[in-house]
């Protein structure tokens, strides 16, 4: 076995607890709900086992890290929510520059900015888990693109844990990964809601109060419940906050319901347990799959509150069962909804009975113990199996390399053009924009020598000038170095077994991070001298895409040959000089006849013109553009024919 | 499952350079139906080898006997002119340590460098591991690599190379690291990494070595194998090696 020393050292150290990354799009105190209660009992009940962090988004300015109930909290800024989920474009970013700290990733699903970072392969280096907390329900027209990321996310998880095992066999997506799923049910501490011994008896033989609990988001089905509400005589209150808060009141006008449907907003922990156990009745009307638990039913099941759920295919109708501690009725239909309270409110006997049965069911099979061993159990398994792995060697840092196909050839590529452009920079005096220097001096020159020529005004046509000469440097020295690459990378090619079409793309990549640099001059006359009509710049930019990919197939086709056949490469040396004078590069259109054969046929001449001519008049020729496809056809052609020969590199070099 | 599967492979290696294959000479030869000369040379002369999980193949055979080419072909360098090449494993060829060096850059960059060529991912754990197995003082790692000696540059690069197992290890030549203190070390982590690995193929003219490493020596020449010895598996030496540097 191969000894690696860890690269982890902390993780072999027993005074170290290992750390637990919890992910998720929001924490307190921002808002108040289900999930984030679970993530703070996981991170309260596991503190003397694993330190816990948690890395989510907000809305509200401020502190960056805050420290909520001892745990590191911190926010990335979020501009407001899209689609139910925060846009917080930095997100990814930061969760990938966390993940090595800590030892274990605790996913709170589903959250598809993160599943961002595991599909792009991102922090493969720690074990994930994923706590299931619901499938995306909403938005469900915009599935098929997430779905890719969260299967991704899913298959990378070590383990995956779900509060019913319901789940696993009602969400295709878990079906697929039945055998790393755990269920671990959330847990109640059922001491919160007992009651003060003064208090006698807790079913009011006229009660009619009836209480629902949770987020005022569409899939809770409050608006179901304010519709039961109507022509009844029982009283709604809704706890909780959110943007379906003036829907929700909009209804209450309309039902004309103000004097018995309230909506409480957010209250304190210990107002909401007070509620709970004045309640008569518990409603958790939820009307879609998003609801998995309902922990607020469990929670008025510990205050032995009787419940009326609905037969959804999750763990909802299975934590309070009908006929048990509860009454089940389909969702969203608020005349059976309406029915089964009125049942309860009218048989004070039974919502004792029920009551008994819904808080001997949360200390039996809910409680906050057993959540807690769940929880640890899998973590525990997760961080000793990888440290396990980590020590066999069998997943050294990075589990495999990544060199096979395309992407790998194109990291590779990139990495090594990346190399090249810092050696330009290393021992140079002028630092990192010698280029751009070099770029200007060369524009300030050629154009002053041809503002003399023609008389039009000079300085007008200087953005223009530096465009045109900054891509036609991209294209020369895109082909110049392509003729050399292959030799010049020969014992890579040889010893490391490196397939040699990633150093053609390599020419490519580097000399378009040279253009990059160069790029600043015309950007820089553009924005200074025109009058900067933004509406042409992206016009043109198709045009530059053809652009570059044209000069990459020319590079592989050339630099493919130029080595096979030692002759190309002062043949094509000297073309590139007569291209650069036979094309419309430096040369004002009164200069030139536009008409002349050798412009009208010269690939350069439209190559140039599908990008320029939208940047100076906004419209392009469309024989410019056909010119272009055609020329980009036929490369293509080329460029497949030359891959599958570039096999054959190695004897060429 | 590593495993690599050759049957009757050979590879015609041309001889660019050496003969005139410009357009003139083919239309004229063709014109003057000159007979065609011999414009390749058969490196690897219909070969088959099976080795699965567990393989230790020696190779070994006199200079141009087709060793090295032969690992490159396996490596995936050459393509087979003809026959069938099967394999499956990830394959680390170490055929020379100074392939995609750039010695003005600091040593870390040229080891981040090293580590994305061969599809890892740099992380500055990774680096602090390699570093520490080449024993060089820590701030040496911001120092361009042609301020080091031929030996340190040595340590380096071998430290670099061998940080990650491999399914399939290509070795031409046991690497040999010319620095008293530290060959010893060098050679454990060799072994070590030989051991880990699934399959393993030496091309070496050190037949003591290729008997001590190997369960089965081909003897090439002229890249046809002239004989396969299969050996008793290899006795382990790590033990005593451990006792000597501990």
């Amino acid at each position: 076995m191969i000894r690696i020393e860890p690269p982890m050292i902390g993780l072999n150290a027993p005074a170290r607890r290992p750390s637990v990354l919890h992910i998720f799009k929001v924490y307190y105190p921002d808002l108040f709900g289900g999930t984030l209660t679970v993530i703070r009992d996981i991170c309260a009940s596991l503190k003397d086992t694993f330190d816990a962090a948690v890395l989510v988004c907000s809305r509200a300015g401020g502190e960056r890290q805050i420290v909520v109930n001892d745990v590191a909290v911190e926010r990335v800024h979020s501009f407001g929510d899209v689609l139910s989920l925060p846009a917080a474009p930095t997100y990814p970013w930061r969760l990938w520059r966390r993940i090595a700290e800590h030892d274990l990733l605790a996913l709170h699903a589903p959250f598809p900015l993160a599943d961002l970072v595991f599909a792009l392969g991102l922090g493969r280096a720690r074990p994930l888990v994923v706590h299931w907390h619901a499938d995306i329900v909403s938005h469900a027209a915009l599935r098929f693109l997430v779905e890719p990321m969260m299967r991704r996310t899913l298959r990378r998880a070590a383990a995956i844990i779900v509060s019913d095992p319901v789940l696993i066999e009602t969400t295709p997506l878990l079906q697929e990964f039945a055998d790393k799923c755990h269920a671990v049910p959330f847990g109640v501490d059922v001491e919160k809601y007992d009651r003060p011994a003064a208090q006698a008896d807790d079913v009011n033989a006229r009660g009619r109060l009836v209480l629902a609990c949770g987020r005022l988001v569409p899939y809770k089905g409050f608006d179901v419940l304010v519709r039961a509400a109507h022509a009844r005589n029982f009283e709604v209150w809704i706890v909780g906050e959110g943007r379906e808060r003036d829907h929700l009141e909009q209804l209450i006008r309309e039902y004309g319901l103000q004097d018995r449907v309230r909506l409480l907003g957010s209250v304190s922990e210990s107002e909401r347990v007070k509620l709970m156990r004045i309640a008569d009745v518990f409603v958790m009307p939820s009307v879609t799959n998003a609801e998995t638990f309902g922990l607020a039913q469990l929670e008025a099941m510990a205050a032995s509150r009787p419940i009326v759920n609905t037969a959804l295919d999750t763990g909802v109708p299975h934590v309070a069962r009908d006929g048990l501690e509860a009454i089940t009725v389909p969702p969203g239909d608020p005349t059976a909804l309406a029915d089964a309270i009125e049942t309860l409110i009218n048989d004070p006997e039974r919502r004792r009975r029920m009551g008994q049965a819904a808080r001997h069911r949360a200390i039996t099979k809910y409680s906050t113990s057993a959540f807690k061993e769940g929880v640890e159990t899998v973590y525990r398994k997760v961080v000793t199996e990888e440290a396990a792995a980590k020590d066999a060697g069998s997943s050294a840092p990075a589990p495999r390399p990544r060199t096979a196909g395309l992407v790998g050839a194109i990291q590779i590529a990139a990495a090594l053009a990346w190399s090249d452009v810092r050696h330009r920079y290393v021992r140079s005096l002028l630092g990192p924009f010698w280029m751009s220097i070099q770029m200007a001096i060369m524009v300030a020159v050629l154009g002053s020598v041809i503002g003399h020529l023609s008389n039009a005004s000079a300085v007008a046509r200087l953005p223009m000038l530096a465009a045109s000469l900054t891509a036609w440097t991209f294209l020369n020295s895109v082909v110049l170095d392509a003729t050399t690459a292959l030799q010049g990378s020969a014992s890579l090619i040889k010893d490391r077994a490196l397939p040699p079409v990633i150093f053609l793309l390599q020419c490519t990549f580097r000399q378009a991070l040279f253009a990059a640099h160069n790029a600043v001059v015309p950007l820089i006359l553009w924005l200074a001298l025109t009058p900067r009509d933004v509406g042409g710049a992206i016009a043109a930019l198709p045009g530059l895409v053809l652009f570059v990919i044209c000069a990459l197939g020319v590079c592989l086709v050339l630099g493919a040959l130029a080595t096979r056949y030692r002759d190309i490469k002062p043949i094509i040396e000297s073309s590139l000089t007569l291209a650069f004078l036979a094309s419309p590069i430096i040369w004002t259109p009164e200069m030139i006849d536009r008409g002349s054969t050798v412009m009208r046929l010269n690939p350069l001449t439209h190559l140039f013109a599908v990008w320029r001519d939208p940047l100076a008049s906004g419209h392009v020729a469309t024989t410019s553009v056909i010119y272009v496809l055609a020329c980009l056809a036929a490369l293509a052609v080329a460029a497949t024919v030359t891959v599958a020969q570039l096999r054959k590199a190695a004897f060429w070099i | 499952m590593a495993s690599i599967d050759l049957r009757d492979v050979c590879l015609d290696y041309p001889l660019y350079g050496a003969y005139d294959f410009s357009l003139k000479r083919r239309l004229l030869g063709r014109l003057f139906r000159q007979t065609s000369e011999m414009r390749t040379i058969r490196a690897v002369d219909n070969i088959s080898i099976e080795a699965k999980a567990g393989a230790r193949i020696g190779l070994a055979g006199p200079n141009g006997s087709g060793k090295s080419t032969l690992l490159r072909l396996i490596a995936g360098v050459f393509p087979a002119t003809s026959g069938e090449v099967a394999i499956s494993g990830n394959i680390v060829p170490l055929l020379g340590l100074g392939a995609g060096v750039n010695l003005d850059f600091v040593a870390a960059d040229n080891i981040n460098l090293l580590l994305r060529i061969s599809g890892r991912k740099p992380t500055p754990a990774i680096l602090d591991e390699i570093w520490a197995f080449t024993e060089l003082e820590a701030r040496m790692q911001r120092l361009p690599l042609r301020m080091f000696s031929s030996g340190m540059l040595m340590r380096v690069l071998f430290a670099t190379a061998t940080a990650f197992p491999a399914d399939i290890l290509l070795l031409d030549e046991w690497l040999s690291v010319v620095d008293e203190n530290f060959s010893a070390k060098a050679e454990q982590r060799l072994r070590k990494m030989v051991e880990a690995a699934a399959i393993v193929i030496i091309a070496s003219h050190d037949q003591g070595l290729l008997r001590r490493t190997c369960n089965r020596i081909i003897n090439l020449d002229h890249g046809r194998i002239t004989s396969t010895v299969a050996l008793d598996p290899p006795i382990p030496h790590h033990l005593e090696l451990t006792e000597i540097t501990a």
